[in-house]
């Protein structure tokens, strides 16, 4: 039976003196900065005192006692957000979750047939798929203790985690407060779909359990039974692209109250503890193949996405900026690089990875082979490997593209200390893809800006990179990256399918949503957190109450 | 011509752990590749293909192992080796560096007698020993040259440019012979789709120790001189300082310069 009502467990506070903080906003300026950026490295953050509590109960703590003095709090884990979400913009007090990184256990759900990890939200992906991959399970770390899962899960074949948002030192907590995606959502969709149960504390220091399935909104809402009385949460009533989207709340009328908080970037409750699914290991083999021309490689992506027997894992793109960039790279250093030279008549390349096995290896060569044949390309022009340590050298090549640009831009910074690369992060929906990408071409040359395009393309999810020669070009790119969200959002897609908004992509959120439906998201957020405490600034401003 | 290339497939080395209370190694999750220096010599021999497409070159890859090495010689084929075989057989099992130098001279007489030239890597990166190859060369009582680099093919020589601890030399020795690889092109091969599929279709034969005509007096662990009394894991290195020298490079240089006089190393 599922309910949209959900009645929160109480916890016992713990004296706060007890709970290792450090103070001063001079004080954590000198000895802290780490805390006070992510990698969006905008300024500005600030705090009064860290906290680092140990468990949920000591979290519970701190955010009770935060929301009756009304003192905002930003949560801080690996940092690694690119939108700001973890800095510290309005002060008050950061909670550390650095030692909220253990991987609690392991267990398999006999209705779902399927084996799910639970562990606490500072455990990074990395050393979440060292757990999985190497099975580092202890024998009482069964869920629950007597059915002895973990003897089980030791005979399997390799299990792992496979939501791969690049940044695999990203914290568990900060990937599923950001639904975060990367390449392989073509495949396995964001890490939405492979949350199983979070448990998340609310501003009145309350917790919430929630497993997949068991609360679903009833007539456009939810209603949260606390101590002291009844919180309505009333969904808001737009409706969302169906591209790939992580710009906003999630908001659909039978929906699951475990994906309100999914994505919600930290602003209605603070995730504790969190179960994921796992799934078994296969092999595949990465590619990149190359193209003559554009039209020709987008022909291939969706002869791939339709026509394919087999699913690729992901589907990436490379244009012709892009692979000059990677070309003169190689001139310069091809280890850095490490693949043969590029050739200087190709315009487009597609990195995709197939699952395959030897038993199906030449059928699956084959089928790719004639879908290469229809786009002027061949086998013999699409590089091959499958072993773990080619595939992490076609890992590396799909990186270098934004390393090289952030090297560059890094390198003008010196002359312009204000210039920085303007990276869009927008999707449309499979029937616009052709139209998008002419049309993001078409207004760069227009301005004769200097630019990149590469990215999730399986998802019709590329991303643009401005990189801006002087403050005249940056403007002007700025005036472009609104035109582009508007055109997305035109052919039905997000203005952030994979960022997220945090606080510098508010204006894009207006652009796709409009001032009455992000004030229906704000509803939700003073309805659960009425002073406004949790990771203030986070999807849309909110005037702090002091 | 025919050239054979001597391979060997290895635990990617950067992963094994070697457990400290039994001294074995922590297999687990750890790949087997083929290893880096015998892929050198592969690519040295396929690179010889290419610049001399008059000689009609054949690239064979011999390897001895367990069945699972398949793959290693799979990729050899994938790289440019024309056909491959696997000695492997329990008999073989146990074998120390004498007893597979002498299986593998004994597949190399057998598959492939009229062969010209024998590429191997300079040493595997799991056992390190570099002894291999020379037994191989002098079980088959032919001349070898190791730690090269870069070779080339002049009338019936072979000329190696090969690397010493002073700098480099220029070799050669008449053909047939052996030469051991230490270093190869900077970027690796990457094959092509095409590549993958075509090595597929190329002969992979296993071999047998009586294929080969050997017997328990030549290979496996009764003809092995040798054995491994322990493995352990080298100390680990202490992790060092890192002087941030982009700030203020005077104070930097001043540290280390500190740090040289207070242990006496200046």
């Amino acid at each position: 039976m599922t309910d949209n009502i959900i009645i929160t467990e109480t916890i016992e506070e713990v004296p706060l003196e007890t709970i290792r903080v450090i103070e001063g906003e001079e004080e954590i300026r000198i000895s802290h900065p780490g805390y006070l950026f992510d990698e969006s490295k905008i300024s500005g953050g600030h705090a009064e005192k860290i906290f680092f509590p140990k468990n949920e109960q000591e979290v519970a703590t701190i955010i009770k006692k935060l929301n009756e003095e009304k003192i905002p709090v930003t949560i801080s884990a690996a940092r690694t957000g690119i939108v700001g979400s973890a800095v510290p913009l309005y002060g008050g007090v950061i909670i550390s979750f650095e030692q909220l990184n253990s991987v609690k256990g392991i267990g398999y759900d006999e209705e779902e047939k399927r084996w799910f990890v639970r562990l606490e939200p500072n455990v990074t992906l990395s050393e979440l798929n060292d757990v999985v991959k190497l099975k580092k399970f202890e024998e009482n770390q069964s869920i629950p203790p007597e059915k002895n899962w973990v003897e089980k899960f030791k005979e399997l074949n390799t299990y792992y985690y496979p939501i791969d948002p690049t940044e695999t030192s990203a914290a568990i907590g900060g990937t599923i407060a950001a639904n975060a995606s990367g390449a392989r959502s073509f495949r396995y969709g964001a890490t939405r779909e492979w949350v199983k149960r979070i448990r998340v504390v609310i501003p009145t220091g309350e917790i919430l359990d929630i497993p997949r399935g068991k609360y679903r909104a009833k007539d456009g809402n939810f209603i949260i039974k606390t101590k002291e009385g009844e919180i309505k949460l009333v969904i808001p009533s737009y409706e969302m692209p169906k591209a790939k989207n992580a710009a906003g709340l999630y908001a659909k009328t039978d929906m699951d109250l475990i994906d309100l908080f999914i994505g919600s970037e930290g602003i209605l409750g603070i995730i504790t503890e969190a179960e994921l699914w796992i799934k078994e290991y296969e092999s595949h083999m990465s590619n990149v193949a190359f193209f003559d021309n554009e039209i020709d490689a987008l022909h291939f992506v969706d002869l791939l996405r339709k026509k394919s027997t087999f699913k690729p894992e992901f589907i990436e793109f490379f244009d012709k900026n892009a692979l000059t960039l990677l070309r003169e790279k190689q001139e310069e250093d091809p280890k850095f690089v490490d693949m043969p030279t590029i050739s200087k008549t190709v315009e487009a390349a597609i990195s995709f990875d197939l699952p395959f096995d030897e038993e199906t290896i030449e059928t699956i060569i084959s089928e790719v082979g004639d879908f290469l044949g229809q786009c002027n390309s061949s086998l013999e022009n699409t590089w091959c490997g499958y072993e773990e340590r080619e595939r992490a050298r076609f890992k590396h090549f799909r990186h270098a593209v934004p390393e090289i640009v952030n090297n560059l831009i890094a390198e003008r910074k010196k002359t312009y200390p204000e210039i920085h690369k303007l990276g869009t992060d927008m999707s449309v929906t499979d029937e616009h893809l052709v139209d998008i990408m002419q049309f993001y071409h078409k207004k760069l040359e227009e301005a004769g800006l200097e630019y990149v395009i590469w990215g999730h393309i399986g998802d019709n999810h590329v991303h643009v990179n401005i990189l801006p020669r002087n403050m005249e070009d940056l403007e002007q790119g700025k005036l472009l990256y609104k035109k582009f969200a508007k055109k997305a959002v035109e052919f039905g897609g997000s203005v952030s399918a994979e960022h997220g908004i945090g606080k510098i992509k508010h204006e894009y959120l207006l652009i796709m949503y409009g001032e009455e439906n992000v004030d229906q998201m704000r509803q939700v957020k003073l309805s659960i957190d009425p002073n406004c405490i949790l990771n203030p600034g986070n999807i849309f401003d909110i005037e702090v109450k002091k | 011509m025919k050239i054979i290339v001597l391979v060997k497939q290895v635990p990617e080395a950067d992963k094994v752990a070697v457990n400290p209370e039994t001294g074995t190694l922590i297999r687990e999750g750890v790949a087997s590749i083929l290893n880096p220096f015998c892929e050198y010599a592969l690519d040295e021999a396929v690179r010889l293909k290419e610049e001399y497409p008059e000689k009609e070159i054949e690239v064979i890859a011999i390897s001895m192992g367990p069945p699972q090495a398949k793959s290693a010689l799979m990729r050899c084929l994938e790289l440019g080796a024309d056909r491959a075989y696997l000695l492997s057989d329990r008999k073989f099992a146990g074998s120390d560096v004498w007893a597979t130098s002498n299986a593998l001279s004994l597949g190399v007489k057998k598959l492939v007698p009229d062969f010209d030239l024998i590429l191997t890597g300079k040493q595997a990166i799991d056992g390190d020993t570099a002894q291999v190859p020379p037994e191989t060369a002098e079980h088959l009582g032919i001349p070898q040259i190791t730690y090269g680099v870069n070779t080339k093919i002049e009338n019936k020589k072979i000329v190696v440019k090969r690397e010493t601890e002073e700098g480099y030399q220029i070799v050669s020795t008449r053909l047939p012979a052996l030469v051991t690889m230490s270093k190869g092109s900077n970027i690796r091969r990457m094959p092509s789709m095409k590549q993958i599929l075509e090595a597929r279709k190329k002969t992979l034969e296993i071999v047998s120790a009586e294929d080969i005509g050997a017997d328990d007096t030549k290979v496996g662990l009764n003809a092995s001189p040798t054995q491994v009394a322990k493995v352990f894991a080298p100390p680990e290195k202490g992790g060092g300082e890192i002087i941030d020298g982009r700030e203020e490079p005077k104070l930097a240089a001043k540290k280390i310069f500190d740090f040289l006089i207070a242990n006496n190393f200046i």
